[in-house]
């Protein structure tokens, strides 16, 4: 039971960027699963059960919630030239902050900047990156819980990634 | 290859998903484009860095809670 509440709490959370919610999120799991738990032939078909659960309980669980703070990911995604190239300025499109130690970026303004970048994400964006990037499935078991093609999963991972990038390269660029 | 036909495929090639012909087309784009080269590794970084932040996990207060409110679920069930 462990194992399994603390990745209904991590996708919960990710989802929600809330602890109270997250916890509404997994006492109202944890009820399903032991009321309807019995029925599961296997621990796969159980395990991606969970996850599509926790995740529609999440998003209900934010519908109508701060939404306004939500970013238009448009303005966050690469510019291009006619011919293909890259448009902007070089000294931002060769900005390389990658170098700066992960213990340096995940403290401080950098770390906040990146929690808000996060919880500005639109929620079936944040919804694919955290089952994809923290939970670590693959692109067809998201695809599978979010109940959307692989392709869309894949689009909106990109984007959510790139948007991220982009608030982050904008933080660090000058410096790096 | 373009930059926009690299950028677009960022996400197979650190996967290791993409087919190993447009990946080597890949990797001759980033060998002559540092802007792509800047994209890639600041995209890399960023994954582990959204990862890292967004990995939140539950506190033990709140497991123990967890299990008292299933109790008593299932005795007033």
């Amino acid at each position: 039971m462990t194992r399994y509440s603390a990745r209904v709490y991590r996708l919960a959370y990710g989802i929600t960027r809330n602890a109270p919610d997250a916890e509404e999120v997994v006492q109202d799991v944890f009820l399903q699963i032991v009321y309807k738990g019995g029925g599961f032939e296997g621990r796969a078909a159980l395990g991606s059960w969970i996850y599509r659960i926790t995740t529609n309980l999440s998003l209900n669980k934010r519908r109508g919630k701060r939404r306004e703070l939500e970013t238009s990911l448009d303005e966050l995604l690469p510019t291009y030239l006619a011919d293909g190239h890259r448009a902007g300025d070089r000294a931002f499109l060769v900005a390389d902050w990658s170098g700066t130690p992960e213990r340096e970026l995940l403290s401080g303004e950098s770390r906040r900047l990146l929690e808000a970048a996060i919880d500005r994400l639109p929620e079936h964006y944040r919804a694919v990156l955290v089952l994809k990037d923290v939970e670590e499935l693959s692109n067809e078991e998201v695809a599978q819980v979010v109940g959307d093609t692989v392709a869309a999963v894949k689009t909106r991972l990109h984007r959510a990634r790139m948007a991220l990038r982009e608030q982050l390269t904008r933080h660090l660029g000058a410096g790096a | 290859m373009t930059c926009r036909e690299a950028i677009d495929v960022l996400a197979d090639y650190l996967d290791r998903t993409m087919p190993a012909d447009l990946a080597a087309e890949l990797e001759r784009h980033l060998a002559g484009c540092e802007p792509c080269r800047a994209y890639l590794a600041t995209y890399r970084k960023t994954r582990a860095l959204g990862t890292a932040v967004a990995r939140v996990e539950m506190p033990d207060e709140m497991q123990a809670r967890l299990l008292r409110f299933l109790a008593d679920k299932l005795r007033s069930s």
